[in-house]
């Protein structure tokens, strides 16, 4: 299958008040076009490091993050970008930010409409394109994040940490609602956490960092039809599988 | 039909406040000018005139068209002035607190400029531009300036980063696009708070704008003032408080029509 992104030997260095700092080291993965991957790690792996240079917004100290063979040297449309914290633009409706993208390309008036409308139909959004922000819950804002980063048909979703602040019966709708998006839309995506369980729930494969300087420590293939039940056993041997990788 | 019964309660309730409070300034305001009243019993006309008499000068000033006069003569130099400091403050500060470069140049100059009241600028005024609503205007300028300038440094400076990487992840690539699609609607609360900060100051600012004998209500004051008529002087307080009042009113709803998604 087809690679659509590569992250070779990426590694990162601080400069810190007492020295030099390594975050990332050595970090070697692929992403195959469509596929679902997770990053998990301990807190302060440097995973939200790595989402930021892999998503153009931090540059590597070294190593190459390359998307369809070219790379990365800044963000673009080409990379969709979801927050933990949404970063909706709190002055634009629902449908101002699902179209903020789509201005950019220079979409005509029309075609953006449609646009809009197809992405709010595709999170389930369709009644609340007029609101604000400021009205939405934090399982609704997220879903204008995604339709926001999805509008504008990127390569990759990159998503840190994106449902860490919602309660756990949100997430787990989210969860559900992000896998459609994900088989209608074909997407390949590329999902932080540090949640275990969100991970196995989630992933075609789940990337395995070590604690900083993070690094590779190993990529656990989940073989799992979806939907995916947590009370499963293969369910649950997977999840302590990559725990141990964790604590290890 | 209980639901309708309660939100017919729960609106009288707040129409009771509401009254409660209407009540209770009225006896505020009446309680302010029989105090006034009685301390004007006790002092000649020229110290403290009597709210009566007050208020036959504001009539007869009104009526004689002088408070007309005086009213348009002020606001042809308060809005050009408020208009151009008001414009110049922001794009400053916009640009200023977005571009290190410019800061690091300005800094310094900032500093030494920014304690300078406008009053103190009359000497420019008359030898720049001349004892006319030009001069007035331009210190009215001075001081809408400095309120515009840190109210919109303030709000640019505080855009979160965010913002700024989801715009360029979404295809903004000028540092100019950026400005105008996320920084500006960003900063947009801090920037018409200061606007409308400004636009009262100013007003105020009318004043000391012609205090170099430029016409306008400030004038009147000013002489009024100095012959001792203090029922005049009062009766053109009274009219500043009143234009004020208007205006804030004004520019609050146009704020909060502006501001309607916060």
């Amino acid at each position: 299958m087809r690679q659509r992104v590569t992250v070779a030997g990426v590694s990162k260095t601080y400069e810190g008040d007492a020295g030099p700092v390594r975050a990332l080291d050595d970090v070697t993965f692929d992403v195959a076009d469509g596929e679902f991957v997770c990053i998990v790690g301990p807190s302060g792996c440097g995973k939200t490091t790595l989402f930021r240079i892999i998503g153009g917004l931090e540059r590597a100290t070294s190593g190459d993050v390359l998307l369809s063979g070219e790379p990365v040297t800044g963000p673009s449309p080409d990379l969709g970008i979801v927050f933990q914290e949404y970063h909706l633009f709190p002055w634009r409706t629902v449908r101002g930010n699902v179209s903020f993208g789509l201005e950019q390309l220079g979409m005509a008036a029309g075609e953006r409409r449609d646009r809009v409308d197809e992405m709010l139909d595709l999170v389930g959004l369709d009644g609340s394109g007029d609101s604000y922000p400021s009205r939405l819950s934090g399982g609704m804002k997220q879903r204008v994040a995604i339709a926001r980063a999805l509008a504008v048909d990127p390569e990759l979703l990159l998503m840190d940490e994106p449902f860490g602040s919602v309660d756990a019966q949100t997430r787990a709708m989210l969860h559900r609602e992000l896998l459609d998006v994900w088989g209608e839309t074909e997407k390949t995506v590329l999902f932080v956490t540090h949640d275990v369980e969100e991970a196995v729930k989630l992933a075609d494969r789940i990337v395995v960092m070590t604690p900083g300087p993070g690094s590779v420590r190993e990529i656990v293939d989940i073989d799992l039809d979806r939907p995916r039940s947590r009370t499963d056993e293969a369910f649950a041997a997977y999840q302590e599988q990559v725990l141990g990788l964790i604590r290890e | 039909m209980s639901i309708e019964l309660e939100t017919e309660l729960g609106g009288e309730f707040e129409g009771d406040r509401g009254i409660r409070r209407v009540l209770l300034g009225t006896l505020g305001v009446v309680g302010f000018v029989v105090l006034w009243w009685v301390a004007s019993l006790f002092n000649p006309p020229y110290v403290l005139p009597a709210p009566d008499a007050v208020a036959e000068t504001f009539v007869g000033e009104l009526q004689s068209g002088a408070m007309t006069t005086a009213l348009v003569q002020s606001v042809t130099h308060w809005l050009p002035g408020t208009i151009v400091g008001t414009t110049l403050g922001v794009a400053l500060g916009v640009t200023l607190a977005w571009s290190d470069l410019a800061d690091d140049v300005a800094a310094p100059l900032v500093r030494v400029l920014r304690p300078v009241p406008p009053l103190a600028l009359i000497g420019f005024a008359i030898a720049w531009i001349g004892i006319n609503d030009g001069g007035a205007a331009f210190i009215i300028a001075a001081g809408a300036f400095w309120i515009n300038y840190y109210a919109a440094y303030g709000g640019v400076d505080s855009v979160s980063a965010e913002f700024l990487d989801v715009g360029r992840s979404l295809g903004v690539t000028s540092d100019f696009g950026l400005v105008r699609k996320v920084v500006l609607p960003a900063a947009s609360p801090e920037i018409i708070t200061g606007v409308r900060t400004g636009i009262g100051r100013c007003w105020m600012l009318i004043i000391a704008a012609e205090i170099f004998g430029v016409p306008g209500i400030g004038r009147k004051i000013l002489t009024a003032s100095n012959n001792l008529a203090v029922d005049v002087v009062i009766a053109y307080i009274l009219l500043m408080s009143l234009v004020y009042l208007v205006l804030d009113t004004g520019v609050e709803a146009v704020q909060n029509r502006v501001l309607a998604w916060r």
